[in-house]
């Protein structure tokens, strides 16, 4: 059973495979210590503004800490929704800066069949559901347009992203929002109207707002993970990303029809962004302001990032990244901006992409003290 | 005086060793070769030598000192020099610039041609290596481009020269001027190390053959004191049959035909030229030429990676409107591709995931789209055995592979696929003899199975012994269609050089 196990989720692992994980690790750990040596410069206590950061952040118990924990997982699973937008769409060897668009393009989505009349009388199992497919389906064919313009015409999917981004964004700002999908003027409501109440996400920890985002995030991580490594679409979706460099030469050459690949890949990761816009929508702002206060999608590019676009670490990372925005607001107490945490984000981020330098210092030290322990016993090289 | 010496030196990768002890120790003035299988350890201990690679352990002398090469900068300035297997030339600059590039001459801060220019001339004569240094690298022959990259490295001052495969992408001709040229550098006291897999030029041209085999040194032979038959005996460490076995098989029906094939080059200009032939069920026909006379084109067609600007391919007698690569892989098409690393094999997979490329969609390998790890193990297993892909580890990834069992590895993947007709693209490139005759007795198997198979190669020697058919392609024409049995290698090296024709028999 332990086998069945073992080999389902690990297959197997080479030699010093735990420097996969250490690197990021050690990534993080740096962005923290040269966060410090700010806050220090600056004239402040790190130690104080870390202590308020963490304790604050959820992640470990203390006062209020239910209410943290519930903060940090809502905001976390936003930050893995768009991350996995983006690891999904790097697997394949695609660039997809559209998580922000596919972030708002279900949130509008999500307001739109929450509050919209054939839908908001249905009954709560039906109504949640058709609005995630829904979400699924916009966010899904937003990211696709951009898998198509990339492998027909061959429009750069960094290009055809961000302009979709702007697209969505005035779309939505520009006249949905304050247009067909406005509400009306004597409920004194900005915005549009708030979603029914059998489109909100089911609470799971109360009284805190904590709802099941969390766990529909998990379950789609899961899936996601299941495809990559499982399935023959993942294995596609591995051939192009790994052969990237070469022009996908030996995908395409095997009789991968990599131009589908592409279409579908987009898709699957405007879909999962999508999601993070819908729980947003369905569980903590309940309608689609007239400005939306985003970030969430260009955040995923850095949970991505941190997390090695693997499923696993997407979801550490989201964590790490929620719980640091959770704390935010606190470290103002010791005189730090809550902008703070953007600061060590992007550090980290700015470690991770020198890895193989981190990644070569840490195998020095691993080998140099291997050595010395080998004369050390008298044994010899061999 | 010795110009080079190697003491136990060692070189661990991860699971391989790749050089176990290894000494050495090369005189001046010598023409010392290096033979050895693919994975046996050549390239390493050259690597090591050039100061890409450090040893685990060991010691390396130059010119009796003792020396640490850390980069290839140490390895220039202990005046040793490498000539690549790839040329590192910039198409675009002129030889002179291509020669100076790294270390030009100035005036004050302005790149002073002239003078870069009499310096190239010079040394070209000097050496009696003939280039014209006006001219542009892209618009000169391989054997031409090498020179350049010799006199490069002898304009830095180099004692040792370093030659990784120089004859792998060389016709006969110019494999003759090659071997001019290293006498000529011989004469001139320069020390020369060749690696080769060739054994009858290194007969030919070596004073002192060392061969390894596995990591380890199997034995150093004096010129003249060996045979290539025995030389090929302690390369592989077994008998080897140099010679090619012939298979008489019936030759039935047309699988593949060509008609009238015009396709562009990637630089887009035409490559091909109104190509036509046939491929039929049971026969190995073999396309000669020297490399860039049309070859990457008609195989782009084929695959369908270009698309023709004229002609039409038919697959089983059925014309095909668009060809992409995977409706003619459904067609049943099989391709050994010359650039392994590029086309054949994803090189961070592992052997389990690139053996399955291409055939993974179907059973029993997956299932409604879901892998089955378990056949594709044993599936895996099962094939390194039989093509001997070493090491036999399902779990080592493409990249770990040597060239020769990186090759394997696409032969058992695409030999296994269900196939009718198999496009051979130089399929023994940079091969040793012992993966080489594995090749051809695979190609003769195919053949014997009756699979339509056409076979672009450089050698002529494989071409003459493979084929039943040899066509012979110069700068994008077919200049003529022969038999084995009615030419020989002359002829057929004229004929790629555009020097003779011969009226096709058949079309």
């Amino acid at each position: 059973m332990k086998d069945v196990f073992k080999r389902f989720f690990f297959g197997k692992r080479e030699k010093y495979w735990w420097m996969n994980v250490l690197v990021p690790l050690v990534s993080i750990l740096l962005a923290f210590i040269v966060g410090a040596i700010f806050i220090k410069i600056t004239g402040r206590s790190p130690v104080v503004a870390y202590k308020l950061l963490f304790g604050a952040s959820g992640l470990f118990p203390g006062p209020y800490w239910k209410s943290h924990f519930s903060e940090m997982l809502l905001s976390s699973s936003m930050y893995i929704a768009t991350g996995l937008g983006f690891a999904i769409a790097a697997k394949g060897g695609l660039f997809n800066i559209g998580a922000e668009g596919h972030f708002i393009v279900g949130g509008i989505t999500a307001a739109y069949l929450g509050y919209a009349k054939p839908f908001a009388g249905l009954p709560k199992f039906i109504h949640l559901p058709l609005i995630i497919v829904g979400v699924i389906l916009a966010g899904g064919i937003w990211g696709a347009i951009a898998g198509y313009l990339k492998a027909k015409r061959g429009i750069h999917e960094v290009i055809t992203t961000i302009m979709l981004n702007w697209i969505a964004l005035y779309l939505i700002e520009a006249w949905l929002v304050i247009g067909p999908m406005k509400a009306a003027v004597e409920t004194g409501i900005s915005g549009t109207p708030y979603i029914s109440l059998s489109a909100k996400l089911p609470k799971i920890l109360p009284p805190t707002r904590l709802n099941i985002s969390i766990i529909i995030i998990l379950a789609v991580t899961f899936l996601i993970w299941y495809l990559f490594y499982k399935t023959t679409f993942g294995y596609e979706i591995r051939t192009m990303g790994h052969t990237l460099i070469f022009g996908m030469e030996a995908p395409k050459a095997a009789g991968i029809n990599v131009e589908r690949k592409t279409i579908q890949t987009m898709f699957i990761a405007g879909a999962v962004a999508a999601l993070g816009g819908a729980f947003m929508v369905l569980g903590v702002l309940f309608q689609y302001p007239p400005i939306f206060e985003g970030g969430y999608g260009f955040d995923g590019i850095a949970v991505a990032l941190i997390g090695q676009n693997e499923p696993l670490g997407v979801v550490l990372a989201g964590i790490l990244i929620g719980a640091l925005r959770t704390g935010a607001t606190t470290v103002q107490l010791a005189h730090i901006p809550k902008t703070f945490p953007s600061i060590i984000e992007g550090f980290a981020v700015g470690f991770i992409a020198l890895q193989m330098l981190i990644r070569y210092w840490l195998m020095k030290l691993v080998r140099g003290r291997k050595k010395s322990v080998q004369t050390e016993m008298g044994g010899g090289a061999k | 005086m010795k110009a080079l010496e190697v003491k136990d030196i060692v070189k661990q990768f991860p699971g391989v060793l790749a050089n176990d002890s290894i000494n050495l120790s090369v005189n001046k003035g010598e023409i010392y070769a290096i033979v050895g299988e693919n994975g046996a350890g050549k390239s390493t201990l050259m690597k090591i030598i050039y100061g890409l690679y450090t040893p685990t352990s060991g010691e390396i002398f130059v010119f009796d000192k003792k020396v640490d090469i850390k980069t290839p900068h140490d390895a220039i300035g202990l005046k040793i020099g490498m000539v690549h297997q790839e040329f590192m030339l910039i198409p675009r600059f002129t030889v002179t610039q291509n020669i100076v590039l790294g270390d030009e001459p100035s005036k004050g801060i302005v790149f002073d041609y002239k003078k870069a220019l009499s310096e190239v001339k010079e040394l070209s004569k000097k050496f009696g290596l003939k280039v014209d240094p006006a001219e542009k690298v892209a618009n000169l022959p391989v054997g031409i481009q090498q020179r350049v990259e010799i006199l490069k490295i002898l304009r830095r001052g180099a004692e040792i020269l370093i030659f990784d495969e120089p004859t792998a992408v060389l016709t006969p001709e110019e494999t003759e001027d090659l071997f001019k040229t290293l006498m000529k550098l011989k004469e001139n006291g320069k020390t020369i190390i060749f690696i080769s897999h060739k054994l009858k030029e290194v007969i030919a041209i070596a004073d002192r053959i060392a061969v390894l085999r596995r990591g380890k040194l199997q034995g150093i032979v004096e010129k003249g004191k060996t045979s290539e038959v025995e030389l090929a005996r302690m390369v592989v460490g077994r008998d080897v049959v140099l010679k090619i076995p012939k298979a008489e098989t019936k030759v039935r029906e047309t699988v593949v035909s060509v008609r009238d094939l015009t396709v562009k080059s990637k630089r887009g200009i035409i490559g091909l030229k109104e190509v036509s032939f046939d491929v039929c069920a049971g026969e190995i026909v073999g396309i000669a030429g020297v490399e860039g006379n049309g070859q990457a084109e008609l195989v782009n067609a084929l695959i369908g990676f270009t698309r023709p600007v004229k002609g039409t391919i038919a697959f089983d007698s059925k014309e095909l409107r668009v060809i992409t690569p995977f409706n003619i892989r459904k067609k049943g098409m099989a391709y050994i591709p010359k650039d392994r690393k590029m086309r054949g094999l994803v090189l961070p997979f592992r052997s389990r995931e690139n053996i399955i490329m291409g055939q993974h969609t179907l059973y029993p390998f997956s299932k409604n789209g879901v892998l089955n790890n378990i056949e594709i193990d044993k599936f895996t297993t099962k094939k390194l055995e039989e093509f001997d892909v070493r090491p036999r580890d399902i779990h080592t990834r493409a990249r770990n592979l040597s060239g020769g069992n990186q090759q394997k590895l696409i032969l058992a993947k695409e030999m296994s696929m269900e196939h009718k007709f198999l496009l051979a693209s130089q399929p023994t490139r940079g091969l040793d003899i012992g993966a080489m005759e594995f090749v051809y007795h695979k190609l003769i198997e195919e053949k014997e199975r009756g699979m339509a198979i056409l076979l672009i190669s450089l050698e002529l020697s494989e071409i003459l012994g493979l084929s039943d058919r040899i066509l012979v392609l110069y700068n994008g024409e077919i200049v003529g269609e022969t038999t084995p049995d009615k030419t020989n290698e002359e002829e057929l090296g004229l004929m790629m050089l555009g020097l003779k024709k011969k009226k096709r028999v058949t079309k």
